[in-house]
């Protein structure tokens, strides 16, 4: 539930974004995140869409959310990229390494980031 | 007429409370005070537990204690009565806290006036994992009563966390088991500590303080 949260966070950099820019209308916002961040899509889609109502800005503005493969960084043989193909039988998130099948991993986890924003611009 | 344009961004959403996160951290550290996160589910005993700590603690060291919840002030009350100072942030449906939150509460004390400080963050074992506080240490409490699954359903919190709590063993062998949990946790990293404890008997309280850092004359 802290898809209300991101998508503030996300709306209050992209108006200082579009201020910064003079600009008019924000068009389309791409953000990116990992599965470790565990962020449901349709929340932030949803919680952002509740918090740009009204807004003159933001009207008729997509939100995209990307989601980026899971990234781990083996404390054990010092593999990095994404965990075990096999999943884990054990844990809901798979953070075994690939390579050596430790559980010992650091996570390299790509937390939600404002990507690109597509503005509208008044000559 | 108007014109489109794209910007490249990449920045981070977290970005205006990790900048806060880390000024916290800093102060602190600078200041030599300890600040400890303590996150968990609803009900694994945050508050029980803090209570026995301040208990234990009142008597050598001023203890200052921030509580998140949805709403009431009834966890704040609990952990004063053992001779705390303790605030209550509302969140008023936030599944957790922020930095700005806890700068916010810093800003009205002195904080000289204190040597150790706790959160309670909201409970909840998925949200409050992403949001730094600007904590020194970060704590995970969960309890026996809460099944076997907790931890394998919830891993991401505890590889942020130093310490994992196995609370209410004083139910052990009673229809509850430790021992999975214990396993779970120490399979998320090598380096975690994992303390069982009681909150209603204070079996391991000392080595929870201990684990903190925090010295008992
Ligand atoms: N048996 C037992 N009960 C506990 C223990 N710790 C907490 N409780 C009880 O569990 C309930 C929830 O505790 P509380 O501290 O409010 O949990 P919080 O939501 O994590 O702050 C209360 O009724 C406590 O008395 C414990 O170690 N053993
Ligand atoms: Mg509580
Ligand atoms: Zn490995």
């Amino acid at each position: 539930m802290h898809e209300y949260s991101l998508a503030s966070a996300i709306v209050e950099q992209v108006r200082k974004i579009a201020q910064e820019h003079n600009a008019s209308k924000v068009k389309t916002i791409i953000v990116s995140a990992d599965p470790y961040e565990m962020v449901i899509p349709d929340l932030l889609k949803e919680a952002y869409g509740i918090i740009t109502d009204e807004h003159e800005l933001f009207k008729d503005s997509k939100l995209e959310l990307i989601i980026l493969p899971a990234e781990i960084i083996c404390i054990d043989c010092d593999h990095k990229g994404e965990p075990s193909m096999e999943g884990d039988e054990e844990f809901a998130y798979n953070f075994r390494c690939a390579k050596c099948g430790s559980r010992d991993t650091h996570l390299n986890i790509r937390h939600l980031t404002i990507e690109t924003v597509d503005l509208e611009i008044p000559e | 007429m108007t014109q489109e344009k794209k910007i490249t961004v990449k920045k981070q959403a977290y970005l205006v409370n990790d900048e806060i996160a880390d000024k916290i951290r800093r102060l602190m550290k600078e200041k030599n005070k300890l600040f400890f996160n303590i996150m968990g589910s609803i009900g694994a005993g945050k508050t029980l537990l803090l209570e026995r700590i301040t208990e234990k603690l009142s008597a050598h060291y001023k203890i200052f204690v921030i509580n998140g919840d949805v709403a009431t002030t009834i966890d704040a009350d609990r952990i004063a009565a053992q001779g705390a100072t303790t605030v209550q942030i509302n969140t008023g449906g936030g599944c957790h806290l922020n930095a700005n939150l806890i700068q916010k509460e810093l800003d009205k004390i002195n904080i000289d006036d204190y040597d150790i400080f706790f959160a309670e963050n909201v409970g909840n074992l998925i949200c409050p994992s992403a949001w730094d506080v600007g904590a020194q240490m970060n704590i995970v409490v969960v309890s026996i009563t809460e099944g076997e699954y907790v931890i394998k359903k919830h891993p991401i919190i505890f590889k942020g966390a130093e310490i994992a709590v196995i609370n209410k063993c004083d139910l052990d062998g009673l229809g509850f088991d430790s021992d999975i949990l214990v396993e779970d946790a120490s399979k998320i990293k090598s380096d975690m500590e994992v303390i069982c404890t009681s909150a209603k008997t204070s079996l391991g309280l000392e080595a929870l303080i201990e684990a903190l850092g925090i010295q008992l004359p």
